[in-house]
């Protein structure tokens, strides 16, 4: 009887198969051939790995932004949800609801109106111009489109809320008693907070820091957007390679295989300080 | 000290949500704005809103994302539910185990799970179409399609295959905390076993499910990245269609959309938090009052004697929802179509209304950024265009490797019009391949207010002088074309050495900061507004750049005394193009004189047709009431002694084009 619920499984199973292994595998198999210039015959080769050397600065430069902006996400979302979680249940509904309706609305719009915020001819520069900021330091407009400070904020602006919520949610479910304890203890604020809540909030903090990095270290329309295609990252290079102007899919393979595995590593590592601690679910 | 201390983590809060919010209120400002800038405004108007909804590209993309999100969804809801019921019914090593590959797609980026994917598909479609071929050959009675192409039914699948997982992370646990002897009791009563199911087990887990189907949606509709790798070319979602307008100009219409979205949601979560008060109000105060009529009706509805009625009008409205998704999908499909792949602000959009009011064809009109990219994407499968519109060396190369078909002149009469100059190029010496679209040259544009003197060589786009205010054009071979003319080399050399040394320029100035950024269709944008001061690209766009200037913006054109390249862009067909004949009349219409006036007004790309380009400065002058300026129109239809200096590019060897490659993607490394 209880086996045959088990049959529901089954299905399942074929179904990861073929739309989570194979496709996995499918790529590892492109990632270690090659196709040759002259007959389009593909063979097999490490050289997509061994030739990876020249990219060391893009894969630097994604993980250093990646980085970055999740230590930023996580100094604005940690405050922003430790206080949310103090406040009344009217205030933290609609707080709540006020950063989920973000997310409906296309993230590539969202980037794009920071686009012509941060252009040299755009709003801020604009606005510095009519403040005189502009005269007073003696140059035409201060440049924010095209740096790593304009990707690293399009990744805060779009990832913030997926730091806010699993953090939040932690948070907002401790045991107060917990904290009385800890108060009738003698402990003052500072010490409750260290020793009683921050531990507690590590699970959120934990799924917070996935959700922000991941996405981080591996998009290609911000730092498209707003790095103007200076501030090259992983998911550029990928692109490029399948969809852009250099066609090469097995190099485009290697390279989304060594980002899979350096992200897999850093969150097993990063789990491994969670001891097991069940993720936070958000929502 | 408390009081102070709510004040302040009040403060913090309301920056991070000005923060938050700041973009999308410029966003929907700019939804209002008369004219057609994001950052320039020109007085209150709802024009936009009008245009919305005449857009077709907008709403059918519109469309496409509410029915994918909404399609996988309710797959990945019933499918995650079930999976979630058998994997904990399984032992528990063997649950764990296929919850850590269930963990997989969420734990990867996305990126990589839509290339993953995408090559999947990729693989499939090439032993599908082995398999198809076989089977078509040893029996007559079924014709398989031997060709598939990534379209909406690949990325529904991979929108069900990343939802799945997020279902039962949030079905697992109710089904976790839910008694296991339940079932077994419920059985044990007499209860079949879908009885228990229904009875028993989905009321436990219903709270699980609601949020796993609310994750499943929003994520559908966020999603661009997998999308972008698994939808191909005919198909795009919103996210997509606006990806493919950042590129070039966006139209104050999807702030629009994205206005009345938002504007949507905004009022669901009022609705629904008021509601939510309401009954916390009621719960706190136990206060007993008459059920509203709806409340009846709904207390009536639970009542067992009203079972059929619920089965009957569940059943009612499953049927509604699979006709209306059959209904829509047919109507789209019955109707003649073509499918064109074109560059970005490269036709009059009147001519495709014309030609699908005068022909019955639906034109399927899609843009790809660069000669490159369009290679990528008919390389990686994602593409079932009929006609494209490539440049001069790339037509060789596709033709190199067999990939175009040939045309049917018999059935494109107009190509007699197509002055003798532009036929039997060296890129298709016989002409048994190609139309030409358009030709022109590739110089450099500059704002004269942005830059001291008067700009003629190539040279300054790789000095420090401007650095920061130089836009790279982003395609390998205009890039290093125009750096290789600049050393004094051919544009098609193959020499490794010259290529490494115009590399070397480039890369250089790249490293000391002197491009703002590698654009396409981005440049209009960037020059129009003052935004940058110098960039290479073609004549053409400089005179759309010319007509849409801001105020206090010059810009000037010049082929570089170095010289310049020059190009045709022609219509071709891709072998086994689905819809051949289509294409022939699409070609056909397009190389019309009229056509031809009707783009060059539009696009200010010169004409192939020799009587177009003959007639253009009268057609002008009837149509705007003023001489057309001799000198534009020099630009737009470089005389002889300028094509003199320029060179067309050809085909490069494999080994030339793989340097290319390599070189190109090291560029911003």
């Amino acid at each position: 009887m209880r086996n045959k619920r088990a049959w529901f499984a089954f299905p399942y199973v074929i179904w990861m198969a073929l739309f989570v292994v194979i496709p996995i595998v499918i790529m590892a198999v492109y990632a270690f051939t090659a196709a040759d210039p002259v007959t389009n015959a593909s063979y097999a080769t490490m050289a997509n790995f061994t030739g990876m050397g020249i990219y060391l600065s893009v894969f630097l430069r994604s993980f250093w932004l990646a980085v970055v902006a999740t230590l930023v996400c996580l100094l604005i979302g940690y405050p922003v949800s430790y206080w949310m979680a103090k406040e009344g249940p009217r205030f933290q509904r609609v707080a709540m609801a006020l950063i989920m309706l973000p997310m409906w609305m296309n993230f590539l719009l969202r980037t794009y109106s920071w686009m012509s915020i941060l252009e040299n001819n755009g709003l801020l520069n604009q606005l510095f111009r009519a403040m005189g900021l502009l005269n007073l330091l003696g140059v035409e407009y201060i440049q924010m489109i095209g740096t790593s400070g304009a990707v690293v904020l399009g990744m805060v602006y779009n990832y913030l809320p997926f730091m806010i919520l699993p953090i939040y949610s932690v948070i907002v479910k401790l045991d107060g008693s917990l904290i009385e304890a800890a108060r009738d203890l003698g402990a003052n604020s500072a010490t409750v907070f260290r020793k009683v809540i921050f531990p507690l909030s590590l699970p959120g903090i934990l799924s917070g820091v996935t959700m922000v990095f991941v996405p981080s270290v591996s998009t290609f329309a911000i730092s498209n957007l707003l790095g103007g295609g200076n501030q090259m990252m992983l998911g550029d290079l990928i692109e490029l390679q399948f969809l852009g102007g250099a066609y090469n899919p097995h190099l485009g393979a290697a390279i989304s295989m060594v980002m899979m595995v350096i992200v897999v590593v850093c969150m097993v590592v990063m789990n491994h300080f969670g001891e097991g601690e069940e993720q936070a679910v958000i929502m | 000290m408390k009081q102070s201390n709510r004040i302040g983590s009040r403060l913090f809060i309301g920056l991070t949500f000005l923060f938050l919010y700041l973009p999308i209120f410029l966003l929907i400002i700019f939804s209002f704005n008369a004219g057609d800038s994001s950052a320039v405004w020109k007085g209150f108007s709802l024009n936009w809103y009008v245009s919305l909804f005449q857009n077709s590209l907008i709403m059918e993309s519109l469309y496409t994302t509410l029915l994918v999100s909404l399609l996988a969804t309710a797959i990945a809801t019933v499918a995650g539910t079930f999976a979630a019921i058998g994997l904990y019914s399984l032992g528990r090593r063997k649950r764990d185990a296929l919850l850590v590959v269930n963990d997989i797609p969420m734990m990867n980026a996305d990126i990589v799970t839509g290339v993953s994917l995408c090559l999947f598909f990729v693989a499939f479609f090439q032993g599908w179409g082995a398999f198809a071929n076989w089977f078509n050959g040893v029996q007559s009675v079924v014709t398989l399609p031997d060709k598939l192409h990534l379209g909406f039914t690949t990325m529904l699948l991979a929108h069900v295959a990343f939802n799945i997982p997020y279902v039962i992370l949030n079905v697992a646990p109710k089904l976790r905390q839910m008694d296991k002897n339940l079932v077994d009791a419920a059985q044990d009563l007499g209860c079949t076993w879908m009885q228990a199911f229904w009875k028993v087990i989905l009321p436990e887990i219903k709270p699980g499910i609601v949020s796993g189907a609310l994750i499943a949606f929003t994520m559908s509709i966020d999603d661009f990245v997998i999308s972008y790798f698994t939808a191909g070319s005919s198909t795009s979602t919103l996210a997509m269609r606006i990806y493919s307008m950042t590129k070039k100009r966006i139209t104050p219409e999807v702030n629009a959309v994205s206005t009345l979205l938002f504007l949507s949601v905004l009022v669901l979560l009022v609705l629904n938090n008021v509601r939510e008060i309401r009954q916390e109000r009621r719960a706190a105060s136990q206060e007993i009052r008459e059920p509203s009529f709806f409340e009846k009706l709904s207390m009536r509805f639970n009542q067992p004697s009203f079972k059929w009625v619920r089965r009957g009008v569940t059943a009612a409205m499953a049927c509604a929802f699979v006709v209306v998704v059959v209904l829509l999908t047919g109507a789209t499909s019955s109707q003649p179509v073509v499918n064109v792949c074109s560059w970005g602000e490269y036709i009059d959009e009147d001519l495709i209304t014309q030609f699908e009011e005068e022909t019955g064809i639906r034109v399927n009109y899609q843009t790809a950024e660069s000669n490159e990219a369009l290679y990528s994407l008919l390389k990686s499968g994602g593409a079932d265009y009929d006609v494209i519109v490539p440049s001069d060396y790339m037509i060789s190369q596709l033709i190199e490797e067999d990939m175009l078909e040939e045309l049917d002149y018999s059935q494109i009469p107009n190509f007699e019009l197509i002055d003798q100059r532009f036929r039997n190029l060296p890129y298709d010496p016989e002409n048994k391949y190609t139309v030409p679209y358009t030709w022109g040259t590739l110089g450099l544009i500059y704002n004269a207010n942005m830059v001291d003197g008067e700009l003629d060589s190539w040279g300054a786009l790789y000095g420090d002088e401007y650095a920061g205010s130089v836009l790279l054009i982003n395609n390998s071979r205009d890039a290093l074309g125009a750096a290789l003319i600049h050393l004094g080399y051919s544009v098609n050399t193959t020499n490794e050495a010259e290529i490494r040394e115009a590399f070397g320029l480039i890369s250089d100035a790249s490293r000391r900061g002197v491009f703002q950024g590698k654009v396409m269709d981005q440049v209009f944008q960037k020059m129009e507004g003052g935004n940058a001061a110098i960039a290479s690209y073609y004549a053409g766009d400089y005179l759309s750049m010319l007509e849409n200037q801001a105020d206090g913006v010059d810009l000037r054109y010049v082929i570089p005394e170095e010289g310049a390249n020059w190009f045709v862009d022609a219509m071709c067909v891709l072998k086994d193009a689905p819809h051949y004949d289509a294409a022939m009349a699409w070609i056909n219409f397009i190389a019309s004189t009229d056509a031809n006036l009707a783009n060059m007004d539009y696009i200010w790309y010169a004409s192939p047709n020799a009587e177009a380009l003959e007639q253009y400065p009268a057609y002008y002058e009837e149509l705007y009431g003023e001489e057309l300026d001799p000198e534009l129109y020099e630009i737009m239809a470089a005389p002889a002694d300028v094509l003199e200096r320029c060179e067309m590019y050809t085909v490069l060897p494999r080994a030339t084009r793989a340097l290319y490659n390599d070189l190109w993607i090291q560029l911003g490394t």
